[in-house]
């Protein structure tokens, strides 16, 4: 017990030292979490002047802290997803979003042909370049003022559009992933799936005025202990039915997103959610190889130039379609570039795939974590970097928009 | 004057408030409470950040731009320099029982209690009137006096 609650403690002060760090550099934490894994994780550094700098192992607690971390995240995701926005807004949100997607995505899938991946390998790779993580773009979003801006709209829309694609891409490749393989056993695991997740659904849309009154405690306590168990089992349950818990965690949190618990629920369970997420991109880089980054640092090159440019592209598209003036359909489509914590989480999808069902990806489970990271790591720091010089971009970019 | 309302995921709520000329106020209620307030000068210009307030400092702020904003003070704390005592003004018209005599026949003093400190006549003010001083129509009686002794002044007044 000594050594597992000392690891822990050098976990969580590596954390707090590393977020201090990224702080101090206007950075984002996830970055900080992922590296200061890498270095207290069990693959190389291993040492730094003689001294073991394996001292966390990738154990049991942290990968359950890490697991309580995807369903956080995503409940939360759930949780500040606005059906009413998207219904309000939805014929320019589904533009933005769409062309969002379809640049992306299908960047991401011409990325996969060309570097000779099978095609379940591609899906994967193409999730892990579209998605733009929520956390940094909104993050940025505020130190730089842009929030109570125009271009706040479509960056904001389009987030909202990759929120709900992504809770059906995760189900569908959760279904495909973890199952046994074939074509038929893949549709069948699909349609197993979207048939709990769509109950899920459903139920979460006609459970609101239940939810409004069972969760309504006197005790700050009591209603944290209730909404993270009500959470963690049905999202528990999804997972034992080899079903993505993330999703359905998402939909648990869409259940609590139309009652007056939101408030609450962002003041009591977000430092909850804090921790477990920190642990979980601790965890994906205490699982991270940086040995095998030359491996695909050439992927990784085209990737990172490739989907920098077409989120620009995108985002700026997206500006436009809401009326914008070049410069400010520039800074939507940098706002867009930072990608992050679902970039991971499909990555981490993929490694927890391995020895479960069919071992199609068991190869590829080390290249897309060691990919996913180095990915995330550049993007994140890249794209904040980006958000942080704009005017110089936006003045060498703007006056090539024309129209 | 529009207000614009949105959500923002992650963050909170957004409302826009119009001012006159295109520029907008942009107020940011981040979900633990606190509030960044923005100035927009016209649709083109970027937002400026001018303050952020905690929620309770919000509130207080409100209430004093509302205009109903007032500080409570507990009562061993206030200091009236005339204990007990109230300043009232009491016009004399044509038909008052008192025109015409002076203050130490008016009985003011003497049936009510409160002191005459000063008349007005027209432009010209009597501080300090002495006891003969006479009352005439129009006047107006600048009297000390605690509230229930100004309560009988105006009785006396009309006779």
């Amino acid at each position: 017990m000594a050594a597992a609650l000392l690891e822990i403690g050098i976990a969580l002060v590596a954390l707090a030292l590393a977020g201090l760090a990224a702080n101090r550099l206007s950075l984002s934490v996830i970055p900080a979490y992922i590296v200061v894994g890498i270095l207290v994780g069990p693959n190389p550094p291993t040492e730094l002047f003689g001294v073991s700098l394996r001292l966390v192992a990738y154990g049991e607690f942290v990968q359950l802290a890490a697991e309580l971390g995807i369903v956080a995240l995503l409940f939360f995701l759930g949780l500040e997803f606005s059906v009413g926005q998207l219904l309000a807004d939805r014929r320019r949100i589904a533009a933005a979003g769409g062309v969002d997607f379809l640049l992306n995505f299908g960047v991401g899938v011409a990325i996969g042909v060309a570097f000779g991946r099978t095609p379940l390998e591609t899906v994967l790779l193409a999730g892990i370049v579209y998605i733009s993580s929520s956390a940094i773009v909104t993050k940025s979003l505020i130190e730089r003022g842009w929030i109570a801006n125009p271009e706040a709209e479509p960056v904001l829309g389009t987030l909202v559009f990759e929120d709900l694609l992504i809770a059906v891409y995760l189900a569908l490749v959760a279904a495909v992933v973890s199952g046994a393989g074939g074509l038929t056993g893949a549709a069948v695991d699909v349609a197993r799936a979207f048939a709990f997740l769509g109950g899920l659904a459903v139920v979460a849309w006609y459970a609101t005025d239940w939810v409004e009154r069972a969760f309504d405690l006197a005790s700050d306590e009591l209603f944290l202990l209730h909404v993270l168990g009500v959470t963690t089992l049905i999202a528990g349950a999804a997972l034992a039915l080899g079903i993505s818990e993330a999703v359905a965690a998402f939909f648990v949190g869409t259940a609590f997103s139309q009652t007056s618990h939101v408030e609450r629920i962002e003041h009591v369970v977000a430092p909850v959610r804090d921790l477990f997420a920190a642990f979980f991109f601790f965890a994906i880089g205490l699982q991270t190889d940086v040995t095998l980054l030359p491996a695909v640092g050439s992927l990784l090159a085209v990737a990172v130039v490739v989907t920098t440019a077409s989120k620009l592209v995108s985002g700026t598209v997206a500006g436009r379609l809401y009326d914008l003036t070049p410069m400010r359909s520039l800074r939507t489509g940098l706002a867009l570039v930072p990608r992050g914590e679902f970039s991971l989480i499909i990555a981490a999808l993929v490694v927890a795939s391995v020895g479960t069902g069919s071992d199609a990806l068991a190869d590829f489970a080390p290249v897309v974590t060691a990919f996913a990271v180095g990915y995330v790591l550049v993007m994140s720091v890249l794209g904040t970097v980006l958000i942080q010089s704009a005017d110089t971009v936006t003045d060498r970019l703007a006056p090539l928009i024309t129209r | 004057m529009t207000i614009y309302e949105a959500e923002v995921p992650g963050v909170g709520h957004k409302f826009e408030m119009e001012l006159d000329g295109g520029e907008r106020l942009v107020v940011i209620i981040h979900h633990d409470g606190k509030r960044d307030v923005y100035r927009r000068p016209d649709p083109d210009a970027d937002s400026e950040q001018l303050f952020s307030l905690s929620s309770k400092q919000a509130r207080q702020l409100g209430s004093i731009l509302e205009g109903a904003y007032f500080q409570p003070v507990a009562l061993d704390d206030v200091k009236v320099p005339l204990g007990d005592a109230i300043i009232e003004w009491y016009a004399v018209d044509d038909s008052s029982a008192v025109v015409g005599d002076t203050l130490a026949e008016s009985g003011i003093r003497e049936g009510t209690g409160v002191s005459v400190i000063a008349i007005q006549r027209g432009e010209e003010t009597i501080p300090n009137p002495d006891p003969d001083e006479r009352i005439a129509a129009g006047d107006t009686l600048v009297a000390l006096g605690t509230r229930a002794e100004q309560q009988t002044v105006e009785e006396t007044l009309e006779g």
